[in-house]
């Protein structure tokens, strides 16, 4: 017996899982989406946030670059506040980028890209950061920086809205068959070990590179290609429009100034396991110097940090290696290809066409379901209302001084002081069922993802910890060091300059001052380590709608 | 090698964007003298290095609570990455004024130069009219310059011209120690304040280094600007420093500028280069000297006379905040320790509070008293026969806050030389 039925358990919590639990919930139909660790913590929250025209794959890949068009276009309309609409410019820094423009003005005019070439001095005066080595330069006005947090968040909580649940940190071990058809999902929660069994009449497997995994349990084969790239995270945004490289595209060749950062991308190497992703020193000094070609100021600029995130190829059969392969996606019925009913694959894609993928996987498991009703993903906002406020990059005007010395909103005591963040921002997060870690706070928040990289907000989320979640000290000491630890990752790959005495400023607080190595070693938590409990009296509530509130005031 | 690697884009760092080298230590907001006093200022490291990265995106214009800054510097001499956090509030500041506009209050503060022109040309009626409270009241209701601020005393001979006067008489050859081999000259550059308000710390000024047979030159010069720069208006300032610079690169080669007050001094030497970024400035700066500095360096080669009367007195020293940002330790202290008589001791409580034109504000009058209330209580509790301090709003703030006797060194110097 099943612990709890539902209509559909969609498997994966990045922005495919996301959209394909809206899309479920917009149709009326009761879904659960279960992710092995926080939302948006896989592929999605580790891409560039290049909102894309489709100018990068519009000479290889025009069935990916017109579906970019399209679906850019729609985003624009119901993801309004998870988007800056900067543009963007295609340059080209050598002779043998230059052969490369007349394809490129050809791939965009199929697509129908809007794309506009400007003279070198106009594109300077415009975007002073341009280097001197540019040649020719395009605009292309339908790039952006997409928030794949926010995006990923935005349609959470507008499916929540509707019914449907969530269950983070919970990984699908097995499932329930009756004959040829699924009829039940086992999951594990990955942090306290509990057992459930949900019942359902069909699962889409939305898991991106680890679509194969979870394909195996049913002993169905599903080829995905994991595709490391490595980003850099410079303190500030560099450029005012995302910069691509005009040329076939290689390493290196994406500047995209993403909120308060700039984040320059990326490289393309096959790996054994999505997450195996090392990062090369080799790789990191081959970003900063691919992105100086293009803009002054990435080589001077504080490299915050480097990640890693992992492409969800899909192998089509073609002999195709890496960028070389589609970035298109494919469905995959189970249940016509290898006989096993209820069971759907979404694999492929990328952000951007996230809300097409997830359209059409639900398309085909809503007529198995024998639902009519049409996806309306796209004519209806995430936040189901057209939203004028932009929490993220209204913050800085926000934060207040009293009159007569500033303006008349009061002063905002700040939780991460790099990223703006107010204790209002974080509260409603602690109530959220769905956040386990203070990762999961970062994420949703933008607390610890400035220049410090979580010293200073760090014990100040622990001590909201003991406030807004009742956790005892050495609970809130060992969520503290767990959310160093990680920022610590990303922050040991740019050892150099400013962020090297930063990290020497980080271990003398934490290590020397708070003495926090022993801290952990002395002091025992009841709560398992890794993470802290739900919050008592559970609900689903949603974290978005009471932030948007408070942050109207 | 890596550290080679590294090399190639790790060595500009500091230099191109010093912004970036903020680790949020926090050492600016432990030592800003406002956020120690109010819970409504956020300190140096938020609204400079912080919010530096949010004002280039046109959306977010961080200018809130920028002029609450007093403009003390005392965060940049704190910073341990060399971070201009100033600079960066000042021209933050300065572009919310040019966007929102400025009170006239903060415009008539900024040309302290023209206010002080026709006080001086005004001064009885000028002196009654300051004093007077009726007068006050509506001086606060208009200009909203706080009715219990007391205002400087004008003085209608001014220094320009009681030296142009004094100079037709030949000068120099002072008869300290006759017949020294090297032969000194120095341009003074007075300032609005002894121009206006203490002509006679100028004539103490020149005559003690006349005494020390240094011979004085006054050229024509303009404000300085820092009334302008704090007042959130950058462009008068540059203009008064690009004719200060025109002129003082005009001086014959040699010649030595001194100031005697710590907050020009400080204009002349570091804020025209750096920020007004005026061209030629680095020329003056380099040989811009504060009085005090420049006596104790005579002292040091030796050329300093020595010939002191007694001057039997108890002193207290207040460093100012500016003279902190000059870097050059407090020569005022060594140079009146070689006084026979002097009892001198630092009072060393941190910034007075008035910060040259913060104070004068009605709604930052009660703060400033708040910041100097640690420095008025620990002089009131010394007792002295006068506090000294080089700067002169230091001097007003504390005659004001801690009811005390007032000086410039200069004063006690010149009273050890008979000049008193």
């Amino acid at each position: 017996m099943p612990d709890t039925t539902t209509g559909v358990v969609v498997i994966g919590g990045g922005s495919t899982g996301a959209g394909v639990l809206r899309d479920l919930s917009m149709r009326g139909i009761d879904a659960v989406l279960v992710e092995k660790g926080d939302l948006a913590s896989g592929t999605t929250g580790r891409s560039h946030g290049l909102l894309h025209s489709g100018g990068r794959y519009c000479v290889n890949d025009l069935a990916a670059a017109i579906e970019c068009v399209e679906e850019g276009r729609i985003l624009r309309r119901i993801a309004r506040t998870t988007i800056e609409d900067t543009g963007g410019y295609f340059v080209s820094v050598s002779e043998e980028d230059e052969a490369w423009v007349p394809r490129f003005v050809e791939g965009c005019g199929k697509a129908g890209i809007s794309c506009e070439r400007i003279s070198v001095e106009e594109a300077r005066r415009r975007e002073p950061a341009l280097s001197k080595q540019v040649r020719t330069v395009f605009w292309i006005p339908e790039d952006g920086h997409l928030d794949p947090f926010y995006l990923v968040m935005g349609n959470v909580e507008s499916a929540r809205r509707r019914g449907a649940q969530v269950r983070t940190y919970t990984e699908v071990t097995g499932f329930n068959r009756d004959g040829n058809r699924v009829t039940g999902v086992l999951t594990r929660d990955t942090m306290t070990g509990e057992e459930t069994t949900i019942g359902c009449k069909a699962v889409i497997n939305a898991t991106g590179a680890w679509a194969g995994f979870v394909a195996k349990l049913l002993d169905v084969e599903v080829k995905v290609v994991p595709v490391k790239g490595v980003m850099v995270v410079l303190s500030h945004r560099v450029a005012h429009a995302t910069i691509n490289r005009c040329h076939k595209p290689g390493d290196g060749d994406i500047i995209v100034p993403a909120l308060s950062v700039a984040i320059l991308g990326t490289t393309a190497v096959r790996v054994p396991h999505p997450e195996v992703l090392p990062i090369e020193w080799e790789e990191v000094r081959h970003m900063i110097e691919e992105g100086s070609l293009m803009a002054d100021g990435v080589s001077t600029a504080r490299a915050m940090r480097a990640y890693a995130g992992v492409r969800p190829l899909y192998d089509l059969g073609a002999e195709a290696e890496g960028r070389e392969m589609s970035r298109n996606f494919a469905v995959i019925d189970h249940e016509q290809r290898d006989g096993i009913a209820g069971f759907a694959s979404i694999v492929g894609g990328k952000v951007t066409t996230y809300r097409l993928m997830a359209e059409r996987v639900t398309d085909l498991v809503a007529r198995r379901l024998g639902v009519t009703m049409p996806c309306a993903t796209a004519g209806v906002p995430l936040n189901d209302r057209d939203d004028e406020l932009d929490q993220l990059r209204h913050r800085p005007a926000q934060v207040g001084v009293p009159k007569p010395h500033g303006d008349e909103l009061a002063l905002q005591p700040l939780v991460c002081e790099c990223e703006l963040v107010r204790p209002q921002d974080v509260a409603p997060w602690f109530e959220d069922p769905a956040v386990r870690t203070l990762e999961d706070i970062r994420r949703r928040t933008r607390t610890g993802m400035g220049p410090c990289q979580a010293a200073v907000c760090s014990y100040r989320l622990a001590g909201r910890l003991v406030t807004d979640r009742h956790q005892d000290g050495p609970a809130a000491t060992r969520a503290m060091a767990d959310l160093l630890e990680t920022r610590w990752r990303g922050v040991r790959h740019v050892f150099w300059g400013s962020q090297l005495r930063q990290a020497q400023v980080t271990a003398g607080l934490h290590l020397e001052l708070f003495n926090l190595d022993r801290q952990l070693m002395l002091e025992k938590s009841t709560a398992p380590a890794g993470h802290f409990p739900p919050p008592q009296g559970e609900g689903q509530g949603g974290g978005v709608e009471k932030a948007e509130v408070a942050s109207q005031r | 090698m890596i550290t080679e690697e590294i090399g190639t884009f790790s060595d500009t760092v500091e230099e191109a964007a010093p912004v970036e080298a903020c680790t949020k230590c926090t050492a600016c907001n432990t030592v800003c003298p406002v956020a120690r006093s109010t819970e409504i200022f956020r300190g140096p490291k938020f609204l400079g290095p912080e919010s530096e990265r949010y004002r280039s995106q046109p959306e977010a214009a961080v200018t809130a609570g920028l002029d609450l800054c007093s403009g003390c510097k005392l965060c940049e001499v704190t910073c341990p990455s060399q971070v201009t956090i100033q600079e960066y509030i000042r021209r933050a500041q300065n572009k919310g004024a040019e966007e929102k506009g400025r009170t006239l209050r903060d415009w008539v503060l900024g040309h302290t130069r023209l206010l002080s022109r026709f006080g001086s040309m005004t001064a009885p009626l000028a002196n009654f009219g300051n004093r007077n409270p009726l007068v006050r009241l509506v001086m606060e209701r208009v200009l909203g310059i706080h009715h219990k601020r007391p205002l400087p005393r004008y003085q209608w001979l001014t220094f320009e011209r009681w030296f142009k006067r004094n100079s037709l008489s030949p000068r120099g050859g002072g008869s300290g120690r006759g017949g020294l081999a090297t032969h000194r000259t120095v341009a003074y550059f007075y300032g609005c304040w002894v121009n206006y308000n203490d002509r006679r710390l100028g004539e103490q000024v020149v005559a003690i280094l006349e005494r020390n047979g240094i011979d004085v030159i006054v050229p024509k010069q303009q404000c300085c600007g820092i009334p302008a720069v704090v007042n959130a208006n950058m462009d008068l300032a540059r203009k008064y420093g690009v004719e200060n610079v025109r002129r003082l690169n005009g001086l014959p080669p040699g010649v030595d500028i001194i100031a005697s007050s710590t907050s020009c001094g400080l204009m002349l030497k570091h804020d025209y280069s750096h920020l007004l970024d005026i061209p030629g400035a680095e020329q003056v700066g380099a040989r811009v000297y504060d009085i005090c500095e420049y006596l104790w360096m005579l002292h040091e080669a030796g050329e300093l006379n020595l010939d002191f009367q007694p001057v039997t007195t108890r002193l207290l020293y207040h460093a100012p905040c500016h003279l902190k940002s000059h870097g050059i330790g407090y020569p005022a202290m060594r140079l009146l320790r070689l006084i026979p008589g002097v009892q001198l001791e630092e009072v060393d409580e941190g910034c007075c509070g008035i910060s040259g034109t913060f104070g004068v504000k009605v709604e930052k009058y009660d703060l400033s008293m708040t910041i100097g209330s640690r420095l008025f209580a620990a002089v009131k509790a010394a007792g002295s026969d006068a506090v000294l301090a080089d700067c002169e709003t230091c001097r007003m703030q504390v005659e004001h806050g801690a009811g005390a006797q007032s000086a410039h060194p200069i004063d006690i110097l010149a009273r050890a030389y008979g000049h008193g």
